[in-house]
């Protein structure tokens, strides 16, 4: 159940990709994408269990693997100033393109 | 080894920040790291033992150095070199350079990782770097070219890492080696990134305008060095799996064959060479045994080309063929695409022949007419006029870089002179004779012009969807 909600997620993301017109709203689904993907890692790790795996005196056996979640944290990183970038870049754009309509800049920037 | 390994894969980050902080000798200290990485390379070649570097415990997060790793990172260090020569006198910012030497740093950290996570890191750190150099120039559209690649590229890296977690959940370890028991939608989607990523048949038709739209040294360093992180790992992989290996196989004939189609009609130069760049990483998938060499081979010679190309008067090949070029830039070009031809005394040669030997034999009719399509579509550069037309001198950086290139190109030659057989030298001067008769006959004249829809930002990122249908589809059956 839970697996197919973020599945729903990231083909939303997708899917909103190609879809919507406006460049900001791309770059915002592309976000949603990259959030299905690190909820997917998250499930992944809790597979065996839902505590942290950190030294405490409290006893209990079912911890979740730190593994994956030690990865998705590069992955989010990563993600965030990709996305900080291409901000940038579409402010840079909106000077001369105030629409932002990403098949006109298309139109106007292909030789 | 292994701490002089680690120390050379952190030198081109701390140089490339070091030179934002040393304005003054960014040129020098860009060209320190590539020579020592050239360095590193030749003494690779030396060792003959792959060396393995593992991360403590068994997650998988292994480096592996070899051979193959030898050749891809001396393709990097030349074009670098190359890239940085052809800057010297151009006034270009440290900043420039800084990223130029972040690329090469994070190339070169593709090319000897082993496992699915660290090549990740690296490619999105390419990413990052190549939209910054590509971005340079600062005009809407660069900005926009930069942005569609580092979208394009980004969207297939998150396909990606839902591969690379399904790898880890079947067997707890991100090394390649764990692709053999995961499940077939992780190798799908992990193919679908890298092919993405490295340029490969249909997805990867985002190349051609990116190559083409940024300035002369960026799309030399594109298309020489940076697609091939995308496609060192297929052929990692392949040589690893061999359930992988057909796969790989068959997409490398698609793509020199779509690339090749798509370059001979073209007749914009740069788009020219960088349709090809795409039909070429398809020679270097259909015999990833021998891959290596080819990339050698082939990052020198664009990389060349995209230079040489950069001086000529005009990109439309129309106008070119009613300008006579200057004498020794032509000489340049011509020695350039004999090579990529596959003309006997060039490395291209050595490397055309070295593939055509360990084709399966189902690929060979696409390869041989794959290799037609090149020399009619180079037959486009040699047969340009050429006088002591002197309209502009070319840039004092450009000889040392083109020099350096073909230098290397004839050097090459002689790591495979087992090539030089009386069967082996004719087929590619017939294939090459072929091409210049097809050339004159038909398509000098042709006008034909194929649509660029393909090209188009929304249904490059749709495609994505039908290659991931297609993979899944392979891995099944």
């Amino acid at each position: 159940m839970l697996e197919a909600c973020i599945f729903a997620t990231i083909l939303c993301g997708f899917f909103g990709i190609i879809l919507k017109k406006n460049l900001v709203m791309k770059i915002i689904s592309m976000d949603v994408m990259s959030t299905g993907v690190i909820a997917y890692y998250v499930l992944v790790a809790s597979r065996d269990g839902l505590f942290t795996p950190i030294v405490s005196t409290v006893k209990n056996g079912a911890y979740s693997d730190p593994v994956p979640q030690a990865v998705i944290l590069t992955a989010i990183v990563i993600g965030f100033s990709i996305q900080a970038l291409m901000l940038v870049g579409v402010m840079k754009l909106a000077r001369d393109n105030p629409t932002l309509e990403s098949n006109e800049i298309e139109k106007n920037n292909t030789p | 080894m292994s701490t002089i390994t680690i120390a050379w894969i952190a030198f081109p980050f701390f140089v490339g920040f070091s030179i934002y902080l040393l304005p003054k000798l960014d040129r020098y200290l860009a060209l320190g790291v590539a020579l020592v990485s050239a360095g590193y390379a030749l003494q690779l070649f030396a060792e003959r033992s792959p060396l393995t570097l593992q991360l403590l415990d068994h997650f998988g997060v292994t480096l592996v150095v070899d051979q193959l790793s030898g050749y891809f990172i001396l393709t990097n260090a030349l074009v670098t070199a190359a890239v940085i020569l052809y800057c010297w006198h151009s006034g270009k910012t440290a900043f420039f350079y800084a990223q130029t030497i972040i690329l090469h740093g994070s190339v070169n950290a593709a090319f000897v990782c082993s496992d699915f996570l660290s090549l990740y890191v690296a490619l999105e750190v390419i990413s990052i770097a190549a939209f910054l150099l590509i971005a340079y120039p600062r005009t809407d559209r660069s900005i926009w070219v930069a942005l569609r690649y580092l979208f394009i590229s980004n969207t297939a890296m998150l396909f990606y890492l839902v591969g690379a977690v399904l790898v880890y959940q079947a067997h707890h370890s991100f090394a390649f080696a764990g692709l053999r028991g995961a499940p077939p939608e992780a190798l799908a989607l992990i193919f679908l990134g890298l092919l993405t990523k490295g340029g490969v048949f249909v997805s990867g038709l985002w190349l051609p305008l990116t190559h083409s739209e940024s300035e002369t040294p960026v799309s030399a360093m594109l298309s020489g060095i940076v697609v091939k992180a995308g496609v060192f790992p297929l052929v990692r992989c392949a040589l690893v799996l061999d359930e992988v290996d057909p796969i790989v196989r068959i997409f490398g004939v698609g793509t020199a064959l779509v690339g090749v189609f798509y370059a001979v009609f073209e007749k914009d130069t740069k788009r020219m060479l960088a349709f090809h760049t795409v039909s070429q990483l398809g020679f270097i998938l259909a015999a990833p045994g021998v891959g290596g060499f080819y990339a050698l081979t082939h990052g020198m010679v664009k990389s060349a080309l995209f230079l040489i190309a950069g001086v000529l008067p005009s990109r439309n090949l129309k106008e070119l063929q009613q300008k006579p070029i200057n004498t020794a830039v032509w000489v340049a070009l011509v020695i350039a695409s004999f090579s990529i031809s596959g003309f006997p005394l060039l490395s291209g040669f050595g490397a055309k022949v070295l593939t055509t030997k360990n084709l399966m034999p189902w690929q060979a009719i696409g390869m041989n007419l794959a290799a037609l399509g090149t020399a009619i579509s180079f037959a486009k550069f040699i047969f340009l006029p050429h006088g002591a037309a002197q309209e502009k001198a070319v840039k004092p950086g450009f000889w040392p870089a083109v020099i350096l290139l073909l230098g290397g190109l004839f050097a090459a030659n002689v790591v495979y002179y087992e090539a030089y057989t009386i069967a082996n030298i004719l087929k590619p001067l017939a294939i090459i004779g072929l091409g210049w008769l097809a050339y004159f006959l038909i398509f000098q004249r042709s006008v034909l012009k194929l649509p660029r829809v393909l090209e188009q930002f929304e249904h490059l990122i749709g495609v994505m969807s039908l290659m991931l249908i297609l993979l899944f589809w392979m891995v099944l059956a």
